[in-house]
């Protein structure tokens, strides 16, 4: 069997009655049968073009199509054929697009593609590694659009971070400047501030993750139904997890230590307010 | 001494906290910005590309877009004719696309070749040399990417050739060509080498049987006779696809949907994170003056005053911060339009990120009405300070 992509409007729908044996057998994409309403056994038209529908065939399978990145935002349906019956519909008899080889276990790739490449002229050899490097470039590009919307995010998290750091440090300026005047050293009182600031962060990582994973599943669920594909779209990795919350109570024990450390350095009676 | 006045003070009482939410706000804004300049910038930067040159039609083989295939309509030229004897159509030419060869020596370098009608073209802006008329067989037109490849100048001779057929070892047709200018092909991708003839001879090269073509581009007289003029084309001829640039914008942002909700989830996201920012502020720092509103309260300033200061600074906040975002937003949006801008196929002259007076306006609005909201609720509780149980606590 071979792939093609026909457009829209190559292919008609369902012939009524029509049952031939001898008709060539197509696979119709799942999409595309409930579109057209198309069933095993069912007879269709096919052509290259409006103006040349002349090849009969039969509905032979309905099949769900491999799930591909490439494809989703691409609103095309496919059929697969026989190769003999879609060379005979393009009118191309013994002509292909490609051919896939498959070597013998232990052969190099590079060496198989350098002999095939002088082998003859007007064809072109490519390791598949090639080619998925060459067709993944898109994704490339998707990918490094994310890093640096991620680096822009970590930005406004760290920021915002350490500003609710101090402000929350801040917030206990009384009780520091009650437990410097009952004689409380301030080593003790950055200790705690600090202790503070941490459990602040660790609560905030938990909860921030659970937040993470839940958005991650609604992402998922909205895009899978969206492009109505099996694909994973968000994946909150154990490595992403680890470096998410290393980074926010990296930069909470930070932003709590400076804040504590101008704290517990700053006169009491300024801290009460009467400095 | 006015509210406004004692905000700003209060502002500059507390730098390092100021300093901090203000950067909080300024990256929060740029991202803001960056996503509302993407969520429209796709269809601006798609829309101003096709009409270019002021064709707001394309007819494409049924079921298909403008090269999305290399389907091709029969009786093209029946079809132009046709277009061109409608009052309402100011020009119409077809054009075929499709793969060839150029030989440059012993060697052969891949093309893309598209066969136009002069008379009527809006791929191509002529940068160098003279343009082909609608009768000139014998001349081509490069692009930059492809002289470069075919080492080729203007008035001089190029090899092109048509189908390759490796089980004869040769090619099938073959034609020999002047360049007469060099052109940049508006809807090109970076680095694409394309060449152009006159639409026979691309035919020819194609092998494509007579009177072919993969689209016919359409000009209106006027914009508001569009609409009437893609339904009657429809009716005319039901073998093609009539696509107006509203439709094929449709269809483009169909495709990019990803990156419009991308732009609305981390837009919202950067409101939310401004909104945060400056709550927790201005709650904070009206916590802390609680005696200060408390004694102003009790000398007879106002709750109006009061709110008033609470507002003006999460206004200072927000302005200043939104300042400092658009600068910062801009130059973030030229890198990640560089980022995406690198997609491969892409035409060259597409922008994701469109700065437009409405975008930074309709930006600036949101982030000022959102700073306040955000005032609201430190306001209130500036406002409803009880002036005697405050003065109270504070004396103790």
């Amino acid at each position: 069997m071979t792939r093609c992509r026909l457009i829209a409007f190559a292919l008609t729908a369902a012939i009524p009655g029509r049952t031939d044996a001898q008709l060539p057998a197509v696979a119709v994409e799942r999409r595309l049968a409930q579109e057209l309403s198309l069933q095993v056994g069912d007879t269709v038209r096919l052509g290259t073009a409006p103006d040349s529908m002349r090849t009969l065939a039969t509905v032979a399978a309905v099949y769900e199509p491999r799930p591909d990145p490439a494809e989703i935002t691409k609103d095309e349906r496919h059929v697969r054929l026989h190769l003999p019956d879609l060379a005979a519909m393009l009118g191309a008899p013994d002509r292909v697009d490609r051919f896939g080889i498959a070597l013998v276990p232990g052969t190099s790739v590079d060496s198989a593609v350098a002999a095939l490449q002088q082998n003859a002229f007007g064809y072109q050899v490519y390791a598949s590694s090639a080619i998925a490097a060459q067709s993944s470039q898109t994704f490339l590009v998707v990918s490094r659009f994310h890093r640096a919307i991620a680096i822009i995010t970590i930005v406004a998290s760290a920021v915002f971070l350490l500003c609710i750091m101090l402000l929350k440090v801040e917030e206990r300026r009384m009780d520091a400047a009650v437990m410097r005047f009952v004689g409380v050293r301030r080593r003790t009182i950055f200790g705690a501030l600090l202790l503070e600031a941490a459990l602040v962060a660790v609560v905030g990582s938990i909860a921030g993750t659970g937040l993470a994973l839940i958005a991650g599943a609604a992402t998922n669920a909205y895009y899978r139904r969206f492009f109505d594909t099996a694909l994973t779209f968000s994946r909150i990795t154990p490595d992403i997890v680890l470096f998410s919350v290393a980074l926010s109570l990296a930069l909470g024990l930070a932003a709590g230590a400076a804040a504590a450390w101008r704290l517990v350095h700053t006169r009491p009676m300024v801290l009460w307010g009467r400095g | 001494m006015t509210g406004i006045t004692w905000g700003f003070k209060s502002l500059a009482r507390q730098p390092l906290r100021t300093a901090l939410s203000l950067a909080g706000i300024a990256v929060a804004a740029a991202m803001l910005l960056d996503m509302v300049m993407l969520s429209g910038g796709i269809d601006k930067s798609f829309s101003d590309l096709l009409l270019r040159r002021g064709f707001q039609m394309r007819l494409t083989p049924k079921g298909t877009l403008p090269f999305d295939t290399e389907a091709t309509m029969a009786g093209a030229s029946g079809i132009v004719a046709a277009l061109r004897r409608d009052p309402a159509v100011a020009a119409a030419g077809a054009v075929l696309g499709t793969s060839l060869y150029g030989r440059t020596g012993d060697s052969l370098v891949t093309l893309f070749g598209y066969g136009i009608e002069p008379e009527a073209q809006s791929l191509y802006q002529l940068t160098a040399g003279l343009d082909l008329t609608p009768a000139d067989t014998g001349g081509v037109l490069l692009s930059e990417p492809a002289a470069r490849l075919l080492g080729a100048s203007v008035g001089d001779t190029v090899t092109l050739v048509g189908r390759l057929d490796p089980q004869v070892v040769t090619a099938a047709v073959g034609r020999s060509l002047v360049v007469r200018g060099m052109v940049r092909w508006i809807y090109d991708y970076r680095g694409q080498p394309s060449v152009g003839t006159v639409l026979p001879v691309m035919q020819r090269l194609a092998r494509q049987a007579t009177d072919r073509a993969s689209l016919i581009l359409v000009k209106a007289g006027d914009d508001a006779a569009v609409p009437a003029l893609a339904d009657r084309v429809r009716r005319q001829f039901p073998q093609v696809e009539v696509n107006s640039v509203a439709d094929l914008v449709a269809h483009f942002r169909e495709r990019l949907v990803y990156f419009r909700q991308l732009s609305y989830i981390l837009g919202s996201m950067s409101l939310v994170v401004t909104v945060l920012l400056i709550a927790t502020l201005l709650t904070i720092t009206v916590n802390e003056r609680l005696g200060e509103i408390a004694t102003l309260r009790a000398i007879g300033v106002s709750r109006a005053t009061v709110v008033g200061q609470v507002f003006a600074e999460g206004t200072a906040l927000t302005v200043v911060g939104a300042a400092l975002g658009i600068l910062l937003g801009l130059v973030t949006a030229r890198r990640l339009d560089a980022i995406l801008t690198s997609f491969p196929g892409l035409p060259a002259a597409f922008s994701f990120f469109v700065p437009r007076a409405d975008t930074l306006t309709f930006a600036a609005l949101v982030l000022l009405g959102t700073g306040a909201l955000a005032g609201l609720y430190p306001a209130w509780l500036a406002s409803r300070a009880p002036i005697a149980a405050t003065l109270r606590a504070e004396a103790t």
